[in-house]
């Protein structure tokens, strides 16, 4: 990726034009891949199983502009925030905790460990029996699953902490309670934001699955009832609405973050 | 003035495991108030578990180290750290940092901004207050980390080969900037460093450490005339003397590991 941007920048011209070539060069595989599937449907495959992407985008569109899809979509960004929320205010502490005490880690590390290799949607019947059908089980769902990226790298960060800073600060007066506030964890923020970033797609990848079996609303509601009433335009354009808002999410955090922590 | 150091039979043992390391062994010296004192000795000779003891970050295994005839008992404000990596908190902007020190101390924010200043003037870093680190070049962190050291005012500065990540032309800029600040703040300065040529510009005696474990070789005066400027002092008989004799006296412990 890396090596493909720099090439990019060194044939790009830079301003207005250099930016808008390359959107174009950014957004052009897509554009292949779409005509493609346009060409293929009805074709290569029956379209009633296949929808063309022009039918698909016209439904998208078409659930936008009434707004028949708004309240599942506002109910779906929700849940994730709820559980994207949790998971960072949890992880965070936990991570942070399981590096700097040895009790901590002892006692938490057996059940992240049990629980790392459980794909999360396994346990939303285990869910849906505690809170039912609904936002808890999706919360729960999300949160569990962002949970571990989160942990695993503020605890990472929160144990490589450079050692100078910590004893800058002793030097200056700062007290061993407050070393955490004051130098631990602002020392962390850029893998605890590294963290967040892997967990955001994590977060939508949990509530897809946790609606598809356990709600009868949002997002993941919608493709499974309209799978089974093989309505596919919609199904797919729920699909494509899922992606999208996922796309959003992550390069509104990436944008926000750039402007919070200038300094990293 | 206060500042004086006093370190008596000194022994430091890394414990990892069954295996003990001794890094310093029966070190005793003094550094008296406002004196500048360079420690130099072979690599791997404890002349940085020294600074560390000193400053409180490390437990002595024996011996006694006091600071004005109060025994070190962990870090604390009356001294102050100078790393060869700046160790500059990324979060903070120059002003941030610099005030760090004074906040933690309790001083009003107006006052500790105002201070702040002083030494960040004093330190020509002015105009960069709300740069952040990553920012700056290794020269400029480095000003930015000994304007936080001295605008808490510690009584004694340790400083850690303070200047062994810069360019020559920038060591000898912050050398003399150095021994300007020095002279005008009335501080002790314990200065570690490997460089022969930078403890005998800079100090006023350098100690040589015996190689692994260390202790005290021997302690040099080095009377140069500190009126004259730089090239005055390093191109003079006296330099090179001083110089070479530091230099001999090394040479004596690094030999047995330099066999080809």
């Amino acid at each position: 990726m890396a090596g493909a941007t720099a090439e990019r920048s060194e044939l790009v011209p830079d301003g207005a034009l250099g930016s808008a070539i390359s959107f174009v060069i950014e957004w052009f595989p897509l554009v292949i891949v779409t005509a493609l599937w346009e060409l293929a449907s009805g074709w290569a495959v029956a379209e009633s199983i296949l929808p063309p992407p022009s039918v698909v985008l016209v439904r998208t569109f078409d659930m936008l502009a009434t707004g028949s899809v708004l309240p599942e979509l506002l109910l779906s960004v929700y849940r994730v925030a709820w559980g994207l929320g949790l998971s960072i205010a949890v992880g965070v502490l936990l991570g942070i905790g399981m590096a700097r005490s040895d009790s901590v880690e002892n006692f938490f590390e057996v059940f992240l460990a049990m629980l790392y290799p459980i794909p999360k949607t396994a346990l939303v019947p285990l869910a849906l029996l505690w809170f039912g059908r609904g936002t808890q089980t999706a919360v729960l769902i999300i949160f569990l699953a962002c949970l571990l990226p989160i942990i695993l790298n503020s605890y990472n960060a929160a144990r490589t902490v450079d050692q100078n800073l910590i004893w800058s600060a002793q030097m200056m007066g700062t007290s061993d309670r407050k070393i955490l506030w004051k130098i631990v964890i602002p020392d962390t923020i850029p893998e605890i934001v590294t963290g967040i970033r892997q967990a955001i797609p994590i977060a939508f990848i949990a509530l897809t699955g946790a609606e598809l079996i356990g709600a009868t609303d949002g997002m993941g509601a919608i493709i499974r009832s309209a799978g089974q009433l093989g309505i596919y335009p919609r199904m797919f354009a729920a699909i494509v609405l899922i992606s999208a808002m996922a796309f959003i999410a992550l390069r509104g955090f990436d944008r926000l973050e750039r402007r919070v922590f200038v300094w990293t | 003035m206060d500042g004086h150091v006093v370190v008596s039979n000194l022994e430091k043992v890394y414990q990892s495991g069954a295996s003990q390391t001794k890094a310093i062994e029966d070190l005793s010296f003094e550094a008296a108030a406002g004196e500048f004192l360079s420690v130099v000795g072979p690599s791997g000779c404890g002349k940085s578990t020294l600074l560390y003891l000193v400053a409180g970050f490390l437990e002595r295994t024996q011996g006694t180290i006091s600071i004005d005839d109060v025994e070190v008992e962990g870090p604390g404000t009356d001294r102050g750290v100078v790393f060869q990596d700046y160790a500059l908190f990324p979060w903070r902007t120059v002003m941030g940092n610099v005030k760090y020190g004074l906040e933690e101390s309790g001083v009003g924010d107006e006052e500790a901004e105002a201070t702040a200043q002083r030494y960040i003037d004093m330190m020509d870093l002015d105009g960069f207050e709300d740069t952040y680190p990553k920012e700056l070049s290794g020269g400029m962190k480095q000003r930015v980390a000994l304007a936080r050291t001295l605008a808490y005012d510690p009584k004694i500065l340790l400083m850690d080969e303070p200047f062994g990540a810069l360019d020559q032309p920038l060591r000898e800029a912050l050398q003399d900037h150095l021994i300007d600040i020095w002279s005008d703040l009335e501080k002790t300065v314990l200065f570690i460093t490997h460089d022969v040529e930078e403890a005998v510009y800079l100090s006023e005696r350098v100690m040589i450490m015996t190689r692994h474990p260390g202790t005290k070789k021997s302690i040099l005066d080095i009377d140069l005339d500190r009126s004259l400027d730089r090239e005055a002092i390093v191109t003079s008989d006296a330099f090179a003397d001083l110089k070479n004799e530091v230099w001999r006296s090394l040479r004596e412990e690094t030999e047995p590991e330099v066999s080809l």
